[in-house]
């Protein structure tokens, strides 16, 4: 199952903000099920990777401290027609993946 | 076994070995590459930040604009902001929430080709501080505010 990412983003002097929003539950492993007692398995996205023209930018961590549906925003050097490129992965090995052409 | 959860899951797995094998998934050479899994595990503060950046010795610092709602009506989604473009040669933002089981939240790592910026959302137990640490130029400072939580985020 891929992971979907919405994409935006726009240069503007040469920095683009880029921001992303992500579907997926990010299910930490600590929230019990009352119904069984015992807690929801962990399922959340640990490592997100941010490139622009197939050059790293961002590398982030992340824990299942970061809410559902995670909205991120980062800024990077870019101009119109570069190309961002946003990947991550879930602890459970799901993946995901857009393509950003600045505009 | 029920046939379609079966048929389901071996989809998923094979889905996944062929993005390793196309090369999606290769982790960067530049950065750091591995989930640095004993740092999110850290019960304490002092711990995570030593397991992230190998020290606790953080200086507060007015070059770090972090922005956090005073009041979070719902701790499970706290919208977090930490510029740092100010400071020249930011090489990692990490954000944490002083009180939650495992106070780590999120960690940036930047190339040479971002900007020390990000914004995201966070889950909070309860009330406490939000602490951004920021990594610049081999030295470590912070900024951090209090975020009182009105309906808790983690648990329940």
């Amino acid at each position: 199952m891929s992971i979907k990412i919405r994409m935006r983003g726009k240069s503007k002097g040469g920095v683009a903000e880029i921001k992303a929003l992500i579907k997926h539950k990010m299910e930490s492993g600590a929230r019990m099920n009352k119904a069984t007692g015992k807690p929801y398995p962990a399922e959340y996205i640990d490592m997100v990777h941010v490139t622009v023209n197939g050059n790293q930018a961002v590398d982030a961590q992340w824990s299942g401290a970061v809410s559902a549906n995670p909205y991120m925003a980062v800024k990077v050097k870019a101009n119109a027609g570069d190309t961002v490129v946003v990947k991550l992965k879930d602890n459970t090995g799901a993946t995901g993946e857009e393509t950003l052409v600045l505009k | 076994m029920k046939r379609r959860s079966f048929l389901k899951g071996t989809l998923a797995t094979g889905a996944a070995a062929v993005a390793v094998n196309a090369g999606l998934l290769t982790p960067s050479t530049v950065l750091a590459a591995d989930w640095n899994k004993g740092a999110f595990a850290a019960k304490s503060m002092d711990d995570a930040l030593n397991a992230v950046y190998g020290s606790t010795s953080v200086a507060a610092s007015g070059d770090i604009k972090l922005v956090a709602p005073a009041i979070a009506e719902n701790g499970a989604v706290t919208p977090i902001t930490v510029d740092a473009s100010g400071v020249s040669g930011v090489e990692s933002i990490a954000i944490f929430a002083s009180k939650n089981p495992m106070p780590l939240a999120c960690e940036y790592a930047f190339g040479a080709s971002a900007e020390g910026y990000v914004s995201t959302r966070i889950k909070m137990g309860e009330t406490q501080n939000v602490v951004a640490v920021v990594k610049a130029g081999g030295k470590l400072i912070k900024a951090e505010q209090e975020v009182k939580v009105t309906i808790g985020g983690c648990g329940g």
